[in-house]
């Protein structure tokens, strides 16, 4: 983790020195904290801030022609070697791809500059006049505002090739990617798939022995869950909805944890990535309100309150379903705020280094301890929230489920461990 | 910001992974673990029940071993002194019995020995009177003429001897 850590803040500097066209001295902490959290279409290695493992780009051009290539071919790194004492610093550049397809020529770029920052899209090159036409209305916006550099503001439907200095007329393709996150995500996938199969597999064998170690702590996560929680709340209904619940606990877990290990299998910002945590939580409202009972529903459209909060005006129908919506949403952003902001402090306190280093030598091996340390804190405590993330998003699944199918009795004792 | 705003072939993609991951481990994965897992905590269960409901049996027989020792000792020390009792009984009465018998052979002893004596006494004093006879016979013969009255002083003699 120490050596995680580090390597964070190694590639740090020398990304910013290579993409920042303005801020060559300083360390653009923003882009660096949003580059980690992020996306990527090619995965990072080691002690290498321009060589990335290359993933496939699966894309529909806007005529529906589909294109599937390697990510390597958007991007090339060039090696300067500087005159003066004869370093070599290596840049990661835009490349155009072109692809033919029925007598068609199709581009690709990965823009720098563009509304579309960072996410693959169709371009087709524009005339000179074209050119020379933005190339004015990007001045006259770095003239308005003061701050902004030329050639990075981004204008709208136009992408920005930093290599040749052109605009080019964009499309954003529907994009299904094999990302990094997509990828770390098929790997989360096939580690849970892998955990639960070896327990199987044991039982399949052993029979009635029961497992020691790595296989005993699976069991005992899985017996957590599901005494603790899911058969707790649910009672003799679940079994019904055990596997879905433990599939998310393990997965979410397995994501999480995946996450914080900062070569390749992990480093991707899952949890802490908003489309993961919708597609979680719509899941769970999806479950939740298909197996809806007969109560659970009179009690969003006919709820037992006085007549005239429901009836000329649906009231409290209305803040019964805007809770339907809201208690899924809480659990979609809570993982995701939770598990983002663990690995924004993390790289943070790796950046203050960076940022310190500006006030000479002392300032910098004082906070380089002093990060690293807090570092290494907040990656352990990272690992403890990944559990309680998990834990908690399970457990509110389990609630939100139970409130829907629980019966009259069972009802009050329910909304009561809600609260 | 792109952080905020779900990535569509992201949601697309994690849509699937999840749904077959799901679908796997729905089907093969998590019942066997949770019917497995049922099944020993049953066992142990199960197996806890027996051993207490053995240790209960072991701690009855015991205690009805117990029970049992405490009744043949009570049984025992109730013989010992029932065939104490009997023991003193039995020589208290072979004792009044032998003593009765005693008594009952001397009263007979007695009587016979008085009446030996009677009749030794009879016989001794027919003797005596015999021999006093036959010999004051034979002395006074020679010096009585007259033999009724001798004999009848004599007798009167004798019972005067006899009376001492």
């Amino acid at each position: 983790m120490l050596l995680a850590a580090l390597l964070i803040g190694f590639a740090a500097p020398a990304r910013a020195a290579g993409h920042g066209d303005s801020e060559k001295e300083g360390v653009d902490v923003k882009e660096i904290i949003f580059h980690h959290l992020g996306d990527g279409y090619g995965w990072e290695v080691p002690f290498s801030h321009v060589y990335r493992i290359p993933l496939p780009v699966i894309v529909r051009a806007q005529d529906g022609a589909w294109f599937c290539f390697s990510s390597s071919k958007l991007t090339y790194v060039t090696v300067e070697e500087d005159m003066a004492d004869g370093k070599k610093s290596e840049y990661l550049s835009q490349a155009i791809y072109t692809a033919e397809k029925n007598g068609k020529e199709y581009h690709f770029m990965l823009p720098h500059v563009s509304d579309n920052a960072g996410k693959v899209v169709q371009v087709w090159p524009l005339t000179d006049a074209e050119q020379a036409e933005l190339h004015a209305r990007a001045i006259a916006e770095t003239k308005a505002d003061p701050k902004k550099a030329e050639h990075s503001v981004a204008i709208s439907g136009y992408a920005y090739d930093a290599t040749t200095g052109k605009y080019f007329k964009e499309y954003r393709p529907l994009d299904f990617s094999i990302t990094k996150n997509v990828l770390a995500l098929l790997i989360a996938a096939v580690v849970v798939t892998a955990m639960v199969m070896s327990l199987v597999r044991y039982y399949r064998r052993k029979g009635m022995k029961a497992p020691r170690k790595g296989m005993g702590f699976m069991e005992m996560l899985v017996n957590f869950i599901y005494e603790g929680v899911i058969k707790n709340t649910l009672g003799p209904k679940a079994p019904k909805f055990a596997p879905f619940l433990l599939t998310c606990f393990f997965f979410i877990l397995v994501m999480n944890l995946l996450g914080l290990i900062v070569i390749f299998p992990g480093g991707a910002n899952l949890t802490g990535n908003i489309a993961v945590t919708l597609v979680l939580a719509v899941l769970v409202f999806i479950v939740t309100n298909i197996n809806g009972n007969k109560e659970y529903w009179k009690e969003i459209l006919w709820p037992d309150v006085p007549i005239w909060l429901k009836c000329p005006l649906p009231i409290m129908q209305m803040i019964e379903i805007f809770g339907m919506f809201t208690k899924p949403a809480a659990l979609c952003v809570r993982l995701f705020a939770n598990m983002m902001g663990g690995h924004m402090i993390v790289i943070t306190l790796t950046l203050l280094i960076f940022i310190f280093a500006a006030f000479g030598v002392a300032a910098t091996g004082g906070s380089v301890v002093i990060s690293v340390l807090f570092s290494i804190f907040m990656l352990a405590l990272d690992v403890l929230v990944s559990f309680i993330q998990a834990y908690v998003f399970t457990m509110l699944a389990t609630i939100f489920i139970s409130m829907a199918v629980a019966e009259h009795e069972h009802h009050d004792a329910s909304e009561h461990k809600a609260a | 910001m792109e952080l905020f705003t779900p990535d569509f072939g992201l949601v697309f993609w994690m849509f699937v992974a999840f749904i077959l991951l799901f679908l796997v481990l729905a089907k093969w994965g998590w019942p066997v673990i949770l019917k497995s897992m049922d099944s020993r905590a049953d066992t142990i269960d199960k197996g806890v029940e027996y051993a207490r409901e053995a240790k209960e049996q072991l701690d009855n027989a015991r205690a009805e071993a117990q029970k049992y020792v405490e009744e043949a000792r009570e049984r025992q020390a109730e013989m010992l002194r029932d065939a104490a009792k009997m023991k003193s009984q039995i020589i208290e009465e072979a004792k009044k019995e032998a003593s009765a018998e005693a008594s009952k052979v001397m009263e007979a002893a007695k009587v016979s020995i008085e009446q030996s004596r009677k009749e030794a006494e009879l016989q001794f004093r027919n003797e005596v009177s015999k021999f006093s006879l036959d010999i004051a016979e034979k002395m006074v013969r020679k010096q009585l003429q007259d033999d009724k009255s001798q004999q009848e002083l004599v007798n009167k003699m004798l019972d005067e001897i006899e009376k001492n």
